[in-house]
């Protein structure tokens, strides 16, 4: 698969078809993978596809002028057709390299599993099901659905929905809903007041670096409403007031658009659990207007779009 | 001191200078009583409330927002209400998942020729508030008395 990438990734730009190549390099970082965007045709053979390939790489869609070659995963690839519902990206000046997804391992998962630090293990890989992790001549294994990210134990479309070139057999989901919604699952048990000093004991924690927004493909606005100063919404020191309503309303802004692609929560420094609030937006587009983002290119941005008669209960 | 009884809700509204807001109006010309709880903002369209106008009005101590504009079909924009309807809906929910009490946010389709139904809505939106209380979510004194959080 791999070596299927740098050769389409080769052809693309020695045929002028691209301007650019997006995807994913070794990280500085044992196992880790970091975004590669570039020009140049010598560095697509340090493109590499494995299951620690993180990133969202839809967010540099944006950023970029030309025509773009990018590597997407399932919940990528739905991301991209997000921005192409949005006008945002033109659907032709994008070639996407479809990567069907086995599901992405959370190196923190495999740390608690391996009860060491990452640095410390020698190898970690996949077999059907399983997980082996090595640290010197000591192998041990595990359920794959206990080292995978909640998002992905939640994906239900691992393969690219919409691809120009898929680089392997579409894979199927390793779904485990309960897993996945165990934290949801908390919240919704605890009575209101419990779930807003939870929120609140989380977000006094919030530094406002605001790396939620920066990696999120929907986050797209030029100017954010955080960054105002007539007027200003919010104070731009982190009181949890403040955070709290930077994270509600981040989330309302891009409902319809997030994917459940988890990148918020990945990139957050102090691990607030971001992923339990857009997964409740995503669960409530989909309950109220049956609605999953980035499934259709043509169909009309949630927001935008309306029915005579829905979601009319609470209006006196 | 205050006392219990002296405690009104505070509600903050967002009408649409089409309908709502001349139906307030008609309420007002009409002599129809409701409770002095309210206080109006006028906006060009229901269509123009972001939800962050909500969030920042339960911030600054309001203890309910009411978002009102025309009926389905009735918009001089066409399509505005419709939007607020798809947002609000949203808004709602999700605020009740973070722990925000959905009483907290009302909405309603109130006409210019509807003065009595803004009446209405208004005395039934300000007995809803009393029932559940001061809005204490953005203070520090939480655990307290209560009477510290519109001050």
């Amino acid at each position: 698969m791999e070596q299927r990438l740098r050769n389409e990734a080769k052809a693309l730009l020695e045929q002028g078809k691209v301007d650019w190549i997006i995807g994913f390099e070794p990280g500085s970082l044992k196992f880790t993978t970091t975004p590669v965007i570039t020009k140049d045709k010598n560095d697509v053979d340090r493109l590499v596809i494995n299951p620690f390939i993180v990133n969202n790489l839809a967010n540099f869609l944006t950023e970029v002028t030309g025509r773009v070659g990018i590597v997407a995963k399932g919940c990528d690839s739905r991301s991209i057709v997000s921005l192409i519902q949005d006008n945002k990206v033109v659907r032709e000046d994008v070639i996407i390299l479809g990567v069907p997804c086995p599901g992405i391992i959370d190196l923190s998962k495999v740390e608690r599993l391996a009860g060491k630090d990452r640095d410390e293990l020698d190898d970690i890989s996949r077999e059907g099901d399983k997980i082996i992790i090595k640290v010197g001549a000591d192998k041990k294994e595990f359920a794959i659905t206990e080292a995978l990210f909640d998002n992905c134990l939640a994906c239900e479309l691992p393969t690219p929905q919409e691809y120009d070139i898929l680089l392997g057999e579409p894979s199927s989901p390793v779904v485990n809903k309960p897993a996945a919604q165990a934290k949801i699952e908390k919240l919704k048990q605890m009575t209101p007041e419990q779930r807003w000093e939870f929120w609140k004991n989380e977000l006094s924690q919030c530094i406002r670096c605001y790396a939620c927004r920066n990696v999120c493909p929907a986050c797209y606005c030029q100017r954010c409403f955080v960054e105002e100063t007539e007027p200003q919404w919010i104070l731009p020191t982190p009181r949890w007031q403040d955070n709290l309503i930077f994270q509600i309303v981040r989330n309302i802004h891009v409902a319809g658009r997030c994917t459940d692609c988890g990148e918020c929560e990945r990139a957050c420094p102090v691990n607030i659990p971001l992923r339990s609030l857009t997964k409740e937006m995503y669960d409530i587009v989909g309950e109220l207007f049956s609605f999953k983002a980035g499934m259709d290119k043509d169909a009309p941005p949630l927001m935008t779009h309306y029915e005579q008669e829905e979601a009319e209960d609470f209006f006196r | 001191m205050k006392q219990e009884s002296e405690w009104g809700p505070k509600l903050v509204s967002f009408l649409c200078r089409w309908c709502s807001y001349a139906g307030a109006d008609l309420a007002g010309t009409s002599r129809k009583k409701y409770p002095a709880n309210i206080r109006i903002i006028k906006v060009p369209c229901s269509g123009r409330v972001d939800p962050l106008f909500i969030l920042k009005a339960l911030r600054l101590g309001f203890d309910g927002v009411l978002v009102s504009g025309c009926h389905p079909g009735e918009c001089h924009y066409q399509t505005g209400n419709y939007r607020a309807r798809r947002r609000i809906a949203i808004t709602k929910k999700f605020l009740e998942h973070v722990g925000i009490e959905p009483q907290r946010i009302q909405a309603s389709w109130v006409s210019a020729s509807e003065g009595g139904k803004f009446a209405d809505v208004v005395a039934e939106v300000t007995e809803e508030l009393k029932e559940i209380g001061p809005n204490q979510l953005f203070s520090e004194e939480r655990q307290g008395d209560g009477t510290k959080a519109t001050e």
